[in-house]
């Protein structure tokens, strides 16, 4: 299953199945989440039509702060009544000094702030009475690290016993930025908890620098790495995220196809997990 | 907790440094990346309460804009999880500091107010609505009044009049905010103080409208009769031409 992140600019293009048709859609709940309206029935309308999963922005598992148990009730009712099939947050933290900062900050790659998110995603988990899918992030320097980013990641998600959402993008914008071996990268990761995959585009910005944007089409060299990565695991579900520039509806869909085409060649029977 | 306090140090420069753009020593870092943290939190932050309050952007100018921004960020502390709510703490913020008056924009706190009142009634939580047939009599029937509407008591007219002309009109205001059926779309009604009242006091005591009229006619010191009669049908009938009141209660 190939599905698309619901925002408001594409959302009645989807819902009528115009030109974009995923088979099912991701939402942010922060963004949905206390909505009334005519917001609400296009959630409504979506939830009855799609398989929906969830991608957490502000959980900030990677933050100082004490987690924020009144959001995370919200956030437990969210997903229990939308009837969500998996949910995932990301590696990183958002929140600081009691403020919210909105966009993913780079946790310190130290055993510390590893044993830290662990003990906060097992904590969220028992509480959602639900998995955890983790996102590797991209990130565009490290900060303080002790240890290598595959070190950090296999730690937490080991020990957190927790899923992971594979973003094929961020290892892609990661290993450019950093000057790694993408693949090798993959290799190393407990690819049997892999639940979800995430695809996108980005932007070069500098000569030795990608901004992970979600704004732009996929490159061929990222279809390339998705197409060796999936080919060493299991059927999961993937998703292409687009955050902005949706002018072009047929351009997206034929990356959904795209993507599609791929899974079909690794993956000959159609799951049904999402 | 298991952090160290250097790691949470370093965590909460970044954060700082992000809120405020003011250079922290972070180690570790590769030279020349850190930026585009601050850049892209700022971005978020920023084009969040552009889009929330295109009026106060126009009215202030880009340069005064951003200063308002900028000071909300670097001591607001955003405390909502949800961003799309952030444009609420961004307008409490300013009102707490009397931003409006130190910067003589006496205006802000109220168009700050009223445009975030748009988006609170698009998108705030169902309200149940009552019971009611589509035919009756605004004088003799309990009406049913739409409940998802919001009135905001403003000092400047910002909702009627162009911010250089509201500005001189310093007064009482009513604007009554309120989401169609069917479509959710906003609508605003400028309201009297008498209309305020009146629109107010029926809602609290759900009866018929013949039965507070006399009240009402106290209220504005006027006489109670047909002149009366006339006005408040005319009154609540546009109300219910705009779906502000659904129908009549029937028992």
């Amino acid at each position: 299953m190939v599905g698309l992140g619901l925002r408001r600019d594409i959302a009645e293009e989807i819902l009528e199945s115009r030109t974009l048709t995923p088979d099912f859609l991701e939402f942010a709940p922060e963004n949905w989440m206390g909505m009334g309206g005519a917001w609400k029935r296009v959630m409504e309308q979506a939830v009855e039509k799609y398989p929906i999963t969830c991608h957490g922005l502000s959980l900030s598992l990677g933050s100082p702060e004490e987690l924020d148990w009144e959001f995370i009730r919200e956030l437990k009712d969210f997903l229990d009544e939308n009837q969500v099939k998996i949910f995932s947050e990301h590696l990183s933290y958002t929140k600081s000094r009691n403020a919210h900062l909105y966009d993913l900050l780079p946790i310190p790659f130290r055993s510390d702030a590893a044993d830290h998110v662990v003990e906060r995603i097992r904590k969220v988990q028992d509480y959602l009475e639900r998995p955890l899918a983790i996102e590797n992030v991209s990130y565009y320097t490290p900060v303080a690290a002790e240890m290598s980013e595959i070190e950090f990641v296999n730690q937490i998600v080991e020990r957190a016993d927790c899923r992971m959402l594979l973003d094929v993008n961020n290892v892609y914008v990661n290993a450019f930025n950093h000057q790694y071996d993408a693949k090798e990268f993959i290799s190393q990761l407990p690819l049997h908890r892999v639940e979800y995959i995430h695809m996108a585009g980005h932007e070069q910005v500098e000569p030795d620098l990608i901004i992970d944007t979600h704004g732009q089409p996929i490159i061929d060299p990222v279809y390339e790495l998705f197409d060796w990565t999936i080919g060493q695991m299991d059927p999961v579900p993937v998703l292409l995220e687009r955050d902005y520039n949706f002018e072009d509806t047929d351009q997206i869909q034929s990356e959904l196809v795209q993507i599609k085409g791929i899974m079909k060649k690794h993956w000959k029977v159609e799951h049904e997990s999402a | 907790m298991s952090l160290r306090e250097e790691t949470i140090q370093i965590q909460e420069l970044l954060g700082e440094y992000c809120r405020t753009g003011e250079e922290q020593e972070l180690p570790g870092v590769t030279p020349g990346r850190i930026q585009h943290y601050r850049r892209l939190v700022w971005n978020v932050v920023s084009d969040t309460l552009a889009t929330a309050f295109p009026i106060t952007v126009a009215a202030l100018g880009e340069d005064s804009w951003e200063l308002l921004v900028d000071d909300f960020f670097a001591a607001g502390l955003p405390q909502t999880p949800q961003v799309w709510k952030l444009p609420f703490e961004f307008y409490r913020f300013h009102a707490d500091r009397e931003t409006g008056k130190r910067i003589r924009k006496r205006f802000l706190d109220d168009l700050l107010l009223f445009e975030w009142m748009e988006i609170e009634v698009h998108t705030m939580t169902d309200r149940p609505y009552p019971e009611f047939v589509a035919e009756g009599d605004l004088l003799h029937d309990r009406l049913a009044f739409n409940p998802e509407h919001e009135i905001v008591q403003l000092e400047y007219p910002v909702h009627t009049h162009p911010v250089s002309q509201a500005t001189e009109m310093k007064g009482e205001y009513y604007a009554l905010l309120y989401r169609l059926p069917g479509s959710g779309n906003v609508q605003f009604l400028a309201l009297s103080v008498l209309n305020t009242y009146i629109f107010t006091r029926l809602q609290e005591a759900d009866v018929p409208l013949n039965e507070i009229k006399g009240e009402f006619a106290r209220v504005a010191g006027i006489e109670s009769g047909r002149y009366l009669d006339d006005a408040l049908k005319k009154f609540f009938g546009d109300l219910l031409d705009r779906k502000l009141i659904l129908g009549f209660k029937r028992e």
